[in-house]
């Protein structure tokens, strides 16, 4: 069954109205917050409104922080609805725990996610359910949607979306990024079909006008799990913002040192984290061009009581005395003299095939020579192909990375300024601005045409 | 100063930790750890960390009751966390100030959510980065001391004040503790409040013991230690259940013996656990029975009661006190007469006595002994050490065992051991000298002694205990007393001393060498009032000062010269408040030169050379050593009357020469002013008094009394 867009038409001589349901907007300092701050400005530049739906800001204290730098570039225009709610499990103030959570806080949070997929099949969101689904029920008595754009996760914003569709007829389109029946690490079906949650992304998928994912291997398993919806799965890259790239030549100084970097939530695990560091220490032995380098890190680490405070931070903190420094997260605003600063990066990822994470592309626009820290067969792979200052991917294997390091390190004393400049064109296809005009530009000519196709018609644009 | 608690049940991350203690630090606050994981192999770590303080709470509950252990057990590891932490002074102290209480792992989360209900100002939070976040906002708030405002959170008075009877029961137990939290208690109506509630007709019985427990703890954590004793005991006395009623009982006398105070409600704890002691032998669960007996023993001869005190219910009616334990039928079953199979054998006359010299670490009073009759002809000299070894220390000490075995009738397992570790002592000795009777003399008569022939010395402390309760003496043939009240106080004390199988009593002088004391003494020494021994309570040092208040109100030139160890601070709350009360009143003396302190020392007759008066100041002794010795150093003896024996038969009075004793400071200053008036009055008093000690306590002469005792036959 083919979408059937029934809701009403925005009202002659007005812009047509988004209702765009994205938890980790801006401020929140998530990494999918750059992608979604991209999609409103980009339906802003198309002639729509756009109110956003997220959470509120005090909510994302306890969970990845909040970043205000990352609302400079947020469109004035952008209306957002922050909704009163927060991640019950990251709680850390003792003094709204009941009794049974202060007995025993991790046997809790399970019972709480056992009682939050009651309402809807995720663990921790769940209960969320109720009060999305009030909130663009309201939103659209207030202001009538033309379309409503859910952006996962959280996958309970399906609910919501599914609830408009129900009661309103409201079309939907849904940004899945990494996918649902699909476990991006592992490469594995995350569902099956008749599950509930199978049932649910089934039912959603049926009637939405568009999904997005970011790489072609996600949209390849979408494509294949349903056939018919085939046509409505896009692949929009996350690609990065032309504001992040440090926008100069490289200048390294290795008599100071040579400085190599990570920027992104640290989302590895503790013995990926260790032979990364490793294979570092074992390449300042031997490398002299290493001896006196450094390896900073920037992000976020752990939620709730254990934000800096896990296995990872005691890692890194242990790795001082080999020039490793973890300095806590960055603003938007300070990435792009971050990354000047450095002289090599240092592409720390999970997963394989189906993962390609946004900071491939910040990384490939830095001009800088690139340490691949993930599995071989991995999408990242893909884009950084034919990338001239690249060390290529040689697995999560500490010899493997111990080469991978050393020749970064001659990449980046070595390299002349027009292979530079060269690395840093191999990104330019991929700035966000641009992939993201040419999604929202497809998703409203897509939307169109099928309101061409019905009674009620009307172009939105 | 912002202060900042964090709490551990396990090892931290010491990197992470590290970092976020200089982070504490750089917003002004200071950091103190708990940690109940333990804390001296990562002792390098933790002072690396720069903590103001890091304090380790208590590992386990090793310490603690069966019961509790059990409970322990069946519990999530959150709660045992509590349980061993709750009653650590040092934490509930840094808890009360704190101004964030952090919790670092899951485990630690409980024991933080119970601190903050006693401390509601503070912020609680759970993780390192909430807590610095905390300090931050607190910082920012106001200068680093800002505090939650604590009336806001305060569970409001005219909800517990409404009708809190009938509410008291379906009170959730988060509400409870709101509404039981400091502020609450500290107030006259909100305790008093609780304390009725408590009371309510009606309430089942779980929950009445429950819901007492809750605001006996809210109390204790106000301050309100018999406040919180007295919630325990009006709910004690709404329950029927007799094992529920005495655990209160018990619980309530505990909450105000750990403070130091003399229990009000101690003759109903003692009552209860021996009527449910009576009930349970009388339904033949031995081991409970024995149990609570064992608990009532120690609530009612708990040395904050009867030895870190200046006074005990011993002192005012020795025999009144102690009636209830012997009129109950598990205590008489334990006290019956087992008598031994055999008559000690006479000593042999064709080769040397064999006699076996025990004691249990303390041989202070032995030295002389042992060393007449290692280098005696007619003595073949054995001597055990049960502190020594852990099995006899174990089976030395282990009263509920002994009180299990009473009652069985010998035939437990402990009979077994203490035959093991014993027999082979018994066969082999003529004659058993055991130095002191406590637990070893309760142990050493679990077993028939055989043929071998038991002498037991009692010095005094001993009477006080409950020790000689559970002694059989009937397996005893000789009783040595160091003074005729201390023998006196023990006969009214213990039946079977009164019995026909009571052994013979006897009264021998503690063995001293007063021959080295008798050393020159500088003209000043006449101005110098001196106290040998202050390390208990007992000693009341504040009478000595009394004293000299009283002299240099005459003459400024007259002295105190402290002699001997400070009382140890950890001995109990009793000794801790009676110390702490004594050192303020000797601040200011000592400062003047008034009070010397001169500390402990090994060689006291150099420290009596100038010591011209000798006091003794105690509320009880045995027999005063630092007197005799102070007596034969040519020092004019000057001793109280001492109160728990004033105005009987046998006391000071009858131990000494009626002239040295004084009833109050006024007399004994009048006493000192008068033989100290002149040099010569002085010198001439105190040679008597030389004379006297020589002739009375010296070894030569005392030396005679052991011989008879031990060689002679008859």
């Amino acid at each position: 069954m083919s979408p059937s867009p029934q809701s009403r038409p925005s009202a002659e001589g007005t812009r047509p109205h988004a209702i765009y349901l994205a938890i980790g907007f801006p401020p929140a300092a998530k990494s999918s917050a750059y992608r979604m701050r991209e999609t409103a400005n980009q339906f802003i530049n198309a002639g729509w409104d756009v109110t956003v739906v997220t959470i509120a800001r005090d909510s994302w204290e306890r969970d990845s922080g909040i970043d205000l730098s990352l609302l400079d570039q947020v469109d004035p225009r952008v209306e957002v609805v922050e909704l009163p709610l927060a991640r019950e499990d990251l709680e850390t103030d003792i003094r709204l725990f009941d009794e049974a959570r202060a007995l025993n806080p991790n046997g809790w949070i399970n019972a709480l996610r056992r009682r939050q997929q009651k309402a809807f099949p995720e663990p921790n969101f769940g209960e969320w359910r109720g009060d999305l689904e009030d909130a663009v029920l309201r939103i659209h008595r207030e202001r009538p949607a033309d379309l409503l754009l859910a952006t996962c996760v959280p996958y309970v914003n399906l609910a919501a979306a599914w609830k408009l569709w129900e009661e309103a007829r409201v079309p939907y389109a849904v940004d899945f990024r990494d996918g649902w029946s699909i476990d991006v690490v592992e490469g594995v079906e995350a569902f099956s079909p008749d599950s509930e949650e199978g049932r649910w992304e089934e039912k959603i998928l049926r009637h939405a006008v568009s999904l997005w994912v970011v790489n072609d291997p996600i949209a390849e398993h979408y494509r294949k799990r349903y056939p018919d919806f085939a046509d409505r799965v896009h692949v929009v890259r996350n690609g990065y913002d032309a504001d992040s790239s440090p926008g100069r030549l490289h200048a390294p100084d290795p008599e100071a040192g040579l400085v190599f970097g990570y920027l992104g939530t640290v989302n590895f695990s503790t013995q990926h984290l260790q032979t990364v560091l490793n294979a570092w220490r074992a390449a300042r032995e031997k490398e002299p061009l290493l001896a006196n380098a450094r390896f900073e890190l920037r992000g976020h680490i752990g939620a709730g009581a254990s934000r800096e405070a896990n296995g990872h931070s005691e890692i890194l903190k242990q790795a001082e005395a080999d020039g490793v420094f973890f300095q806590g997260p960055a603003a938007k605003a300070e990435v792009s003299s971050i990354y000047a600063r450095w002289d090599a990066m240092v592409l720390i990822l999970i997963g394989g095939r189906y993962v390609t994470s946004g900071k491939v592309y910040e990384y490939m626009a830095t001009g800088l020579p690139i340490v691949s820290a993930h599995a071989v067969e991995h999408d990242a792979s893909n884009v950084l192909k034919g990338h001239p200052l690249w060390t290529g991917a040689v697995g999560v294997d500490e010899a493997g990375l111990t080469e991978s390091f050393v020749r970064a390190a001659h990449m980046a004393v070595e390299t002349t300024d027009e292979m530079h400049a060269e690395a840093m064109a191999h990104a330019d296809r991929f700035t966000r601005e641009a992939l993201m005009s040419v999604a929202v530009k497809n998703l409203v000519e897509d939307l169109t045409s099928r309101r061409g196709s019905s009674t009620t018609g009307g172009s939105p644009s | 100063m912002t202060e900042v608690l964090l709490v551990a049940s396990a090892r931290p991350q010491f990197g992470v930790l590290a970092e976020s203690v200089r982070k504490f630090k750089a917003q002004g606050a200071r950091v103190r750890l708990a940690g109940t994981f333990h804390l001296e192999p990562v002792a390098e770590e933790v002072s690396a960390l720069g903590l103001a303080e890091a304090h380790q709470l208590p590992r386990g509950l090793s310490h603690r009751s069966q019961a509790l252990r059990r409970r322990a057990s069946k519990s999530p590891r959150g709660l045992r966390v509590w349980m061993q932490s709750q009653r650590d002074s040092w934490l509930r102290g840094r808890a009360r100030k704190a101004d964030v209480l952090v919790a670092l792992d899951p485990d630690a989360v409980y024991t933080v959510w119970r601190l903050a209900q006693y401390n509601r100002g503070a912020e609680a939070k759970f993780g390192l980065a909430a807590g610095l976040k905390a300090v931050e906002t607190l910082t920012a708030g106001d200068g680093g001391s800002a505090r939650r405002p604590t009336a806001s959170v305060l569970p409001p008075l005219p909800m517990v004040a409404r009708d809190v009877r009938r509410s008291v029961e379906s009170l959730p137990a988060t509400l409870l503790r709101t509404a039981t939290a400091r502020p609450v208690m500290r107030s006259g109506v909100g305790a008093r409040l609780w304390r009725t509630a408590v009371t309510a007709p009606g309430m089942p019985v779980k929950v009445r013991a429950a819901t007492s427990r809750y605001v006996s703890e809210g109390m204790r954590w106000a301050g309100r230690t018999s406040g919180a004793a007295l919630a325990l005991t009006q709910a004690a006395g709404k329950i029927p259940d007799l094992a529920l009623k005495a655990e209160l009982l018990d619980e309530a006398v505990m909450q105000e013996v750990s403070k130091g105070i003399r229990p009000r409600h101690l003759d109903k704890a003692t009552a209860t656990q021996l009527a449910y002691a009576d009930a349970e032998f009388a339904a033949g669960r031995l081991d409970t029975a024995a149990k609570a007996l064992n608990r009532a023993l120690f609530l009612g001869f708990h040395r904050v009661l009867h030895i870190d005190q200046l006074s005990s219910p011993l002192a005012d009616d020795a025999e009144g006190f102690v009636a209830p334990f012997h009129r109950s039928k598990v205590m008489r079953a334990v006290g019956r007469p087992q008598g031994r199979r055999v008559p000690a054998a006479p000593a042999p006359t064709d080769r040397p006595l064999r006699l076996l010299i025990m004691t249990s670490a303390n041989d202070n009073f032995l030295r002389l002994v042992q060393q007449h009759y290692a280098d005696h002809p007619g003595v073949e000299l054995r001597f055990l050490d049960l502190a020594a070894s852990k099995h006899y220390k174990r089976a030395a000490w282990a009263a509920t065992r002994m009180l299990q075995d009473r009652l069985a009738e010998g035939t437990s397992d402990y009979q077994e051991e203490v035959e093991r570790l014993m027999r082979p002592h018994l066969d082999w000795a003529d004659t058993v000298f055991l130095e002191w009777a406590a637990g070893p003399a309760s142990m050493l008569t679990t077993i028939d002694p055989g043929d071998a022939r038991i002498v037991v010395r009692l010095h005094s402390y001993e009477a006080f205990t409950r020790w000689p309760h559970q002694t059989d003496f009937s397996r005893i043939d000789d009783l040595v007393f160091v003074a005729p009240h201390v023998r006196d106080l023990t006969t009214s004390l213990v039946p079977q001393l009164r019995g026909e199988r009571a052994p013979r009593l006897h009264v021998l002088h503690n063995a001293m060498d007063l021959s080295g004391f008798a050393r020159p003494k500088s003209p000043e020494a006449r101005f110098n009032l001196g106290l040998v021994g202050l390390s208990q309570v007992a000693k009341d040092p504040k009478w000595a000062v009394r004293v000299l208040e009283q002299v240099r109100k005459h003459d400024e030139r007259y002295r105190l010269l402290l002699v001997g160890g400070d009382m140890n601070r950890k001995t109990s709350q009793a000794t801790r408040e009676y110390r702490r009360d004594f050192e303020a009143e000797l601040a200011p003396l000592v400062e003047s030169g008034a009070v010397v302190r001169v500390g402990p020392t090994d060689d006291v007759p150099a420290e009596l050379a100038s010591i011209g008066t000798i006091l003794s100041s105690s509320v009880r002794e045995g027999c005063h050593v630092g007197v005799m010795e102070g007596a034969a150093s040519g020092a004019v003896p000057v001793v109280r009357d001492w109160p728990f024996y004033a105005g009987k038969a046998n006391g000071a009075r009858t131990l000494y020469p009626g002239d040295w004793v004084v009833g109050s400071p006024e007399e004994a200053a009048e006493r000192i002013l008068k033989t100290t008036s002149t040099e010569e009055a002085w010198r001439q008093a105190g040679q008597r008094a030389a004379e006297h000690a020589l002739t009375e306590w010296d070894w030569p002469m005392v030396r005679k009394h052991f011989d008879q005792l031990f060689l002679s036959n008859g």
